[in-house]
């Protein structure tokens, strides 16, 4: 899977799963508000049924010719009555009330109904009915109903992206080996023309025609250049690294003797201060990619018959050019793939997203310093 | 200090008790309902402070629609007559029959 569609898979269902989540979290809210309220009105309605039932006993109490009379008790709740004037006459409350009127309320874990009386049998004009809240146990299923829909939401989403974007994977995957195929044929006459340029005996050629063959070896140079960095990037994920002492210094050498066909067409003057013996523990291929990427960045963006200079020593490399630079904005999204400032320059824009691969991997720091119309410095330090 | 002041409630209740008697009981006698009466105005005024001022308005000026008594009761005896006791005796006589007859100090 390619890094990109990791991602939009990613977006697709961060933003799938955030939506449906939100919907599901308001339905679930307004169920449970729903049997909330139900739950507190069959309360009510039971509280009422006791205090019919406790108007009913006051009257039978009333009534009696008894000496004293018993107040009335209740197994499933307690109750206390109140005079006109909203007095205690008697209660059996746990926590006593203080406020008549309100009718139905809760305190604590306990739900309280108040009603008024008519005729005030033992004196009672209000009666206050106190009954444990019985429980709401739906928070716990919800929870759990909650989980599943998420579950089957998370695989439903993930095979409805897959789905959706599978023609766009494989239109990718076309490219992709069309790209491959194509690296592939362009080596061998890549090679050939460079090794035959190679062969040519400058002393058979006049002015002229020597001129003509040093542009073909420097236009070949470049679509060589561009041949590396192609399967670099192809096969950079399938290849580990085969890490080994390198000299950077005969490296760094060699690749500026590489470029310096490029550089003459231009009329760039290459300064290099190369400290001798500089070893660096990495991928020769990669180091290359590297150094070449850098040096033809160089090259590439530098004005006609300017400076470049090339710094190396145990613990930096630096490149610095005379090229028309970049702002502070262009810098921060230097390492973007397919990201090219200047569009009268050859290339993919594929240049520093090698950079950035290959520092990151071995832990080298870049710094890029540059002056719009003065030039650019990149800086790798390690 | 503390004898003198039961020796003071004892003597008083015993007082009250006797003037109860002597302007409650001459005319009402054992036999009156005071039990049934207290029921009655319990029902109807539900605190002490409106029964005791029920009562006393009721005592003061006996009306057929002050009574708390059935019609047919009252067409047949009638209703009572005014109170002779003065207003300071009567809240006082009005204090001891509540405190001997109301139902809040009967329930348990």
């Amino acid at each position: 899977m390619y890094k990109s569609e990791k991602q939009t898979i990613i977006y697709v269902l961060a933003l799938y799963l955030s939506s449906t989540l939100l919907l599901i979290a308001t339905l679930f809210t307004s169920y449970y508000f729903y049997k909330q309220e139900q739950l507190t009105h069959s309360e009510k309605e039971l509280l009422k049924e006791y205090s019919l039932t406790l108007e009913d006993k006051l009257l039978s109490v009333h009534e009696s010719s008894d000496e004293k009379y018993e107040y009335p008790r209740f197994k499933d709740f307690n109750s206390a009555i109140y005079d006109i004037d909203k007095n205690l006459i008697f209660s059996t409350l746990k926590t006593q009330v203080t406020d008549l009127d309100k009718e139905f309320f809760f305190i604590g874990s306990n739900s309280y109904y108040i009603s008024s009386l008519q005729p005030y049998y033992l004196g009672a004009a209000y009666t206050v009915i106190e009954k444990k809240t019985t429980p709401m146990n739906i928070l716990n299923e919800l929870v759990t109903l909650a989980i599943v829909v998420i579950i089957i939401t998370i695989i439903t989403s993930f095979f409805l992206v897959k789905l959706v974007l599978k023609p766009l994977r494989d239109n990718l995957r076309l490219l992709d080996n069309f790209i491959k195929d194509t690296t592939h044929e362009l080596n061998t006459p890549i090679t050939t023309i460079l090794a035959n340029i190679e062969t040519l005996d400058p002393q058979n050629c006049d002015e002229k025609s020597m001129k003509k063959l040093q542009r073909i070896k420097t236009a070949s140079t470049t679509v060589s250049n561009l041949y590396q960095d192609l399967v670099y990037l192809l096969l950079n994920h399938q290849v580990s690294s085969q890490n080994e002492e390198l000299n950077l210094s005969d490296m760094l050498n060699q690749r500026i003797h590489y470029f310096t066909h490029m550089a003459n067409i231009k009329k760039l003057n290459i300064h290099a201060e190369i400290e001798e013996n500089v070893y660096f523990n990495a991928d020769k291929q990669k180091i290359e990619r590297l150094i070449d990427n850098i040096l033809s960045n160089a090259i590439k963006y530098t004005d006609k018959e300017t400076n470049i200079n090339i710094t190396l020593t145990s613990t930096l490399l630096s490149v610095s050019d005379e090229g028309k630079g970049m702002s502070e904005d262009e810098i921060n999204k230097i390492f973007e793939r397919y990201r090219r400032f200047d569009k009268t320059q050859g290339g993919f824009g594929i240049g520093y997203d090698i950079i950035k691969s290959i520092i990151d991997e071995y832990d080298i720091k870049i710094d890029i310093k540059s002056v719009i119309n003065k030039g650019t410095k990149v800086i790798l330090t390690w | 200090m503390v004898r003198t002041t039961i020796f003071i409630i004892l003597f008083s209740s015993i007082l009250g008790a006797s003037s109860f008697e002597q302007n409650c009981l001459n005319c009402h006698g054992d036999d009156f309902k005071f039990n049934m009466m207290m029921k009655k105005y319990t029902l109807k005024y539900s605190s002490e402070k409106k029964i005791k001022k029920a009562i006393f308005e009721y005592l003061k000026n006996p009306t057929f629609e002050k009574s708390i008594l059935p019609v047919g009761y009252l067409n047949r005896f009638g209703i009572k007559e005014k109170t002779s006791l003065d207003d300071k005796l009567l809240k006082e006589m009005i204090d001891v029959y509540y405190d001997k007859f109301n139902m809040n100090s009967k329930l348990y």
